[in-house]
């Protein structure tokens, strides 16, 4: 074996410089392109229509109570503790916290509602910045679910099934349309920390998961604390020249097992860890603050400042919007009032109200609202009666699956809208009911998805998001 | 069948056809012809699995600990995968890593927390444990790379591999390099790879040379403290090269 230094330096000067990792670069994105032939998405399922580039959803996990933030019922107020009617209730399954109860006293909103906007929007004194962009949104009240329970019902509206195991929106979306930024993932996922009570609902990795759609769609989450992205920063002492040393030597070596084996992975692999490198610069990039200015800050609120907070998660998610990715999703926690409402609600809508306000009206201004899609809402409703002791100051709510709030604004929405009616009670839908599904089919449009026409063999089913019972697009709220 | 149904010889009988003992090694014509493999024109090549990616990190380095059976687990994690996540009065709220030879036992053993799994783990496709999953997805993503590179129970094993390797061999570098070689891709390294190891050598041995601190940082990562005898600048330049081995195709890929 000639170790000698005479022909390690012969290697040096041939083929590491000329397999410079330019050099590599271009033959691996190549068979990369060509392996991957959905880079560009599913052509035969988008619509030429598409109003939205990318959507930001505003997720709020444990069932903001719509009675006391959208849904104006002034009759409640003459029936405090009053048991809702069985002609109301009409046998509604009831969760096991509340159906053991003796009595459904009702619950009146102790808030008061005024309408905002050009369009009338109802609304409490909860959300005084949310009040300013009541025209921007387009106010759905009578969605609706199956689910009583947040397992279920928040894998439901997330992957069209309340069975854990499915593809999730974001990662349906990923598929359908492929990435616009080829250094971030195309579906990020943020978790923000909240200030009602501390007791809230779990979250589970599956509602960004990809399920059997390939593992690229699955939504990243990234992280308020330490690295942005798992793993993203150097061990302590490797600077970035040792890294590209390292990096260098990593591509010669398998540059000739790429030679030796001639399998298509070896050169894949080599570009994935030039994207990795990639990522350690455009990822901190991203998760920089520092270069915007104080009135963004002041716009979005003091919360703005601190790294977790919702306020932090929509100013990361404008940025994240500018860079293309597709889809982002705040998960916000907290919103399970079950007992004590009145103490929590108004932290958990301080949390959320000023930032929300300030998204839309920085989209607006950098001229990004009318193409990015922005959804507010969480996986059910709540009760208009009191679970638990009621007094004029203090109840709590039990879950509601068959009337609840969301909105939509931006991306070829109408704004000022207010859609659907609900029954006086906010417990029945009255006119124009909208299932989750149908709110999925509509993001979908929006962004330019056929949800009929995206779907993959799955266990001798087309599978698709929507499912297979009768589904559209909310064409009403849509311009 | 006549065997009696002996699954034991049905997996020797596979596994010593000459079919399965073919080189990997594909050719134009073969990718042309037989891009998957369907037709079985070459022996297999697909990357191992998430856990024998980690235990064989940890074999290689000789800090796998080889004990049998008992409660599981829970080795290096980054902070707050769980927090994220967990339900708050739950017991799976906060997590707290283990010390001593819990980080280092063989990967089966490591507590699984479904709604948020061992990154690492979840990251090489090992499935959620959330519902059955027949076959694993085989990707081949940056988060990876981030993984091999960056996860500290990677880089202190390339730290006690480099360390090992010092230790065997002397001031012999070929020696030592061919000593990772060996335990990590099962064969010596031939000229031209003992270049490329050396060059990356000397570019590491540069960077150290004039920068203590730096090294000082790179031999303490993980919780085992830096081995002494080895001045730091040299452990910290090949516990590099080791971890550069442990991130070769060829170390991660069955082939």
């Amino acid at each position: 074996m000639n170790t000698s230094e005479e022909s390690l330096r012969e290697y040096t000067r041939r083929q590491f410089l000329g397999n410079t990792a330019k050099g590599l670069g271009t033959a691996a994105i190549a068979s990369l392109l060509a392996k991957d032939a959905t880079a560009g998405g599913i052509p035969h399922a988008q619509l030429p229509t598409a109003k939205a580039k990318r959507a930001i959803y505003l997720f709020m996990s444990g069932g903001p109570a719509q009675m006391d933030m959208y849904d104006y019922k002034p009759k409640m107020g003459e029936w405090f503790d009053k048991d809702l009617p069985d002609s109301v209730r009409m046998g509604q399954r009831l969760t096991t916290m509340t159906s053991k109860q003796a009595r459904f006293p009702i619950a009146p909103s102790k808030y008061s509602f005024q309408q905002y906007g050009q369009g009338g929007t109802w609304m409490s004194e909860l959300l005084p910045y949310t009040q300013k962009v009541a025209d921007e949104l387009a106010v759905i009240r009578t969605v609706w679910t199956e689910a009583i329970n947040h397992d279920p019902a928040i894998t439901y509206i997330q992957t069209g099934r309340q069975i854990p195991g499915l593809p999730s929106l974001g990662s349906w979306l990923s598929y359908g349309l492929g990435s616009a930024n080829e250094n971030l993932p195309t579906f990020v996922v943020l978790t923000a920390t909240w200030t009602g009570r501390k007791q809230a609902q779990a979250l589970y990795q599956r509602l960004w998961s990809s399920g059997p759609l390939a593992s690229r769609h699955a939504g990243v989450s990234l992280r308020s604390s330490g690295d942005p992205v798992l793993y993203l920063s150097n061990p302590s002492g490797v600077d970035s020249q040792v890294r590209r040393a390292m990096l260098d030597g990593v591509n010669a070596f398998n540059q000739r097992t790429y030679e030796k084996e001639l399998d298509p992975v070896v050169q894949d692999r080599i570009s994935q860890y030039e994207m990795a490198f990639r990522m350690q610069s455009s990822v901190p990039d991203l998760t920089d603050l520092s270069k915007e200015p104080d009135h963004v800050f002041e716009r979005y609120g003091p919360d703005s400042r601190k790294p977790g907070t919702f306020a932090y998660s929509c100013l990361l998610a404008r940025r994240l919007a500018e860079r293309g990715v597709r889809l982002t999703q705040i998960f916000h926690r907290g919103w399970d009032q079950h007992g004590g409402l009145p103490k929590d609600l108004p932290n958990q809508c301080r949390d959320i109200d000023q930032p929300t306000y300030a998204l839309l009206t920085d989209l607006k201004e950098r001229g990004l609202l009318d193409d990015t899609l922005v959804v507010w809402g969480g996986e059910f409703g709540r009760t208009v009666y009191c679970q638990g002791k009621l007094t004029k100051d203090n109840y709590g709510r039990d879950h509601h699956p068959k009337c609840f709030t969301m909105w939509m604004a931006g991306g070829g929405v109408k704004g000022g809208v207010n859609y659907g009616v609900t029954d006086d009670f906010s417990y029945n839908i009255v006119e124009n009911p909208v299932h989750i599904r149908d709110i999925n089919a509509t993001i979908m449009h929006q962004l330019g998805i056929d949800h009929e026409k995206l779907s993959i063999k799955f266990k001798g089913l087309d599978l698709r998001l929507t499912g297979v019972e009768p589904t559209s697009p909310v064409k009403a709220i849509l311009s | 069948m006549e065997s009696g149904w002996d699954m034991r010889h049905m997996l020797r009988l596979m596994l010593t056809s000459s079919t399965y003992l073919q080189d990997s090694a594909s050719s134009e014509k073969k990718n042309r012809v037989d891009p998957a493999n369907r037709l079985l024109s070459r022996g297999p090549r697909f990357r191992l699995d998430a856990e024998m990616i980690r235990d064989q990190a940890l074999a290689a380095s000789g800090l796998l600990e080889r004990k049998v059976g008992g409660p599981s687990v829970k080795p290096y994690q980054p902070e707050g995968i769980w927090f994220a996540v967990g339900y708050s009065g739950s017991n799976t709220v906060r997590f707290k890593q283990d010390n001593g030879d819990k980080l280092y036992r063989r990967s089966l053993y490591t507590f699984w927390k479904r709604t948020a799994p061992p990154p690492t783990m979840e990251i090489f496709n090992a499935p959620s444990r959330e519902n059955c999953t027949v076959q694993r997805e085989r990707t081949n993503t940056p988060l990876q790379a981030l993984v091999l590179m960056n996860d500290p129970q990677f880089v202190e094993a390339a730290r006690h591999l480099a360390a090992n390797a010092i230790k065997e061999c002397g001031d012999d570098l070929a020696k030592r390099a061919d000593y990772m070689a060996v335990r990590v891709l099962a064969r010596k390294f031939d000229d031209v790879e003992q270049g490329i190891v050396r060059h990356s050598l000397e570019a590491f041995l540069n960077a150290y040379k004039n920068n203590p601190e730096g090294a000082k940082g790179v031999v303490s990562v993980g919780d085992s403290p830096a081995q002494e005898g080895i001045p730091t600048e040299e452990l910290a330049a090949w516990t590099m090269v080791a971890s550069q081995v442990l991130n070769f195709d060829e170390a991660i890929t069955k082939h």
